[in-house]
């Protein structure tokens, strides 16, 4: 034991440098603190919210309450050079770099097709290594504003070499510890079932860390099933999951994780993503791009036009479990 | 004519890690495919108590089947859990103790028990197979108590060298290695499960050791498809095979229509005797 901490090992992946003291500063400037209304459009929050270079994080499980909507405006505001929190992720990922959004990623899971195999070939995007639960921890340690946080896992692997990680003697065991680095986003993007017009947002079910990542994030986008008003926040505040001052842009979007599923509310569109498949396999996710995305000027629009009343009432259909979401 | 059995080598796997399951454990799956598949049999054959938590915070679930396909949905696969929670909560559940077993999946395996999810062949900046990462596997075999990992058995799977060690086994198999790394001490991987064969390690060298093999196994059968030679347990044990109910209610329910299950190779035994036919 010592009285100085010192570094035994240090993995060489590039992050994001941390800077609680300058989140403060932008929080202080940027955030608002009274009651307003956020709620815009989702073309206006990502054309204010979202820059070319930012570093993105979301919040989902694998097909569940990702922020799609939100990802196919980016795709269509042709968003450059965002360096992205993979955890927990399937297509997704492959959906930005197929719009030529995306720069690096920080690696936890995703989906790997051939547009990601292709885009590292080529070198036109690069991947960092972390795990989902590093992800979700880094985003802890932004959430509590300090630098970093101390954890046993990800030592002595491939793993810790390819990512940001440290290992250290802890000065008050002597024993060996993994720090990560503290992630401070630009740019967060959460889908969830119900918020009100201020952004005091609802999540129902298992979340991954969307708290977290509201905490820790600049610039926060939420995207909601439906908005409730503000009295029914006041009536179960112990439902609210993201508290508004986190908040600063509401987006309406029913089926906003489409083809993903919104627990309690719709299915997977399982089908959807056989043709995104496809479309990577063959080398068309131009085509699948311009079907899903450009040729149509909305989430609302794609809805409308691509997906249809008939397969919305399937997804519905299919989602057979209220319990314990919305009773 | 004698009866026969026929299932596919991701069902055999299933079924050999669902014999392992303890009903008075906690376990930390990898998210959905095999390994979950693998405590949802044991939930509903023999072990129906039998507590779990997934990485995205689900504690203890009561799944209600048939599960969505590819489990794509969070609503069955989570219901009647005790909580609802997140991530850095599991994981720390993990952390404290609580976790007496992880069940990961593995593309690569070495002598160690370290494993390999993240790419085959090449170099990281430019590997020739890239998969999806370690996902949750690094901090389930790094914090929970014993790691149990089903992979196929296969020369490239069961290799001397890996591509890269996404998540730790016993790592260069020295005492104490995984604690100057920083892992909790008293922890590692516990089995590896095969079709064909289950294997231990060796509480001195921390190397591989087979234990078990199938009914249509042999030792020689097994070892011609690994590339480094495990050590060999003195007696080795024959494992039980998948019996028709275990395998009717992975293709009804857990994995109905056989989405991700019937997409492995086929092995077809005779019932009497446990021997490949054909």
């Amino acid at each position: 034991m010592s009285d100085t901490m010192q570094v035994i090992a240090s993995g060489k992946g590039e992050f994001k440098p941390p800077d609680p003291d300058g989140f403060r500063e932008h929080v202080r400037e940027h955030k608002e603190r009274r009651l307003v209304n956020k709620v815009i459009s989702e073309k206006d929050a990502v054309e204010r919210f979202v820059s070319d270079g930012d570093y993105l994080a979301y919040d989902q499980n694998v097909a569940v309450r990702g922020p799609a909507s939100l990802f196919r405006e980016i795709v269509r505001q042709r968003k450059k050079d965002l360096w992205v929190a993979a955890k927990f992720t399937w297509t997704d990922v492959s959906l930005l770099i197929a719009g030529g959004c995306v720069s690096k990623v920080d690696v936890g899971w995703m989906e790997f097709g051939p547009v990601l195999n292709r885009a590292i070939q080529k070198g036109e995007v690069k991947l960092i290594e972390w795990t989902n639960g590093a992800l979700a921890y880094r985003h802890l340690a932004g959430a509590l504003g300090v630098p970093f946080l101390p954890m046993r896992y990800m030592g002595g692997t491939d793993t810790f070499n390819e990512s940001g990680a440290k290992l250290i003697e802890d000065p008050y065991t002597g024993q060996r510890l993994c720090l990560v680095p503290a992630l401070y986003p630009d740019v967060a993007l959460l889908h969830v079932h119900q918020s009100d017009i201020y952004g005091n947002a609802r999540i129902f079910g298992a979340g991954v860390s969307p708290l977290e990542i509201a905490m820790s994030s600049k610039k926060v986008i939420i995207s909601t099933e439906e908005i409730i008003d503000h009295e029914l926040i006041r009536r179960q505040p112990q439902r609210t999951t993201i508290p508004f001052y986190f908040v600063d842009a509401v987006v309406v979007a029913p089926f906003g994780s489409y083809p993903g599923t919104t627990p309690g509310l719709y299915g997977a569109d399982l089908e959807h993503w056989l043709e995104f498949a496809a479309a990577q396999a063959q080398d068309k996710t131009d085509d699948y791009l311009e079907k899903w995305v450009f040729s149509v000027a909305s989430h609302e629009d794609m809805l409308d036009q691509r997906v249809g009343a008939k397969k919305l009432l399937q997804l519905r259909q299919s989602e057979t479990v209220r319990e314990g979401y919305y009773e | 004519m004698s009866e026969q059995l026929s299932f596919t080598d991701i069902e055999a796997r299933i079924c050999h890690i669902s014999h392992l399951i303890e009903e008075d454990k906690l376990y930390f799956v990898q998210m959905a495919g095999p390994p979950l598949m693998a405590l949802l049999l044991a939930k509903r054959m023999r072990a129906p108590a039998v507590g779990y938590v997934v990485e995205e915070g689900a504690i203890a679930p009561e799944p209600s089947f048939p599960l969505p396909r590819m489990m794509l949905g969070a609503s069955r696969s989570h219901f009647r859990s005790v909580a609802w929670t997140g991530m850095n909560w599991v994981d720390a559940h993990a952390a404290l103790g609580y976790m007496d077993y992880g069940l990961l999946a593995a593309l690569q395996i070495d002598r160690f028990g370290n494993f390999n999810s993240s790419f085959i062949g090449g170099t990281y900046e430019r590997p020739e197979r890239r998969f999806g990462g370690p996902g949750g596997a690094n901090e389930i075999a790094s914090q929970c108590w014993r790691t149990l990992i089903m992979t196929r058995l296969q020369r490239r799977k069961f290799v001397n060298r890996l591509d890269f060690m996404s998540s730790p086994g016993y790592l260069d198999g020295t005492p104490g290695a995984r604690e100057k790394v920083g892992m909790p001490p008293n922890t590692g991987p516990y089995r590896v499960i095969t079709e064909d064969a289950a294997f231990d390690f060796d509480e001195a060298t921390r190397q591989m050791r087979l234990i078990a093999v199938a009914p249509w196994a042999t030792m020689d059968s097994v070892l011609e498809r690994m590339e480094f030679e495990p050590l060999m347990a003195d007696k080795l044990e024959t494992m039980e095979p998948p019996s028709e109910e275990e395998l009717n209610i992975i293709r009804a329910d857990i994995d109905p229509g056989g989405f991700s299950t019937s997409r492995g190779q086929w092995i077809t035994i005779d019932r009497e005797s446990g021997q490949k036919v054909g």
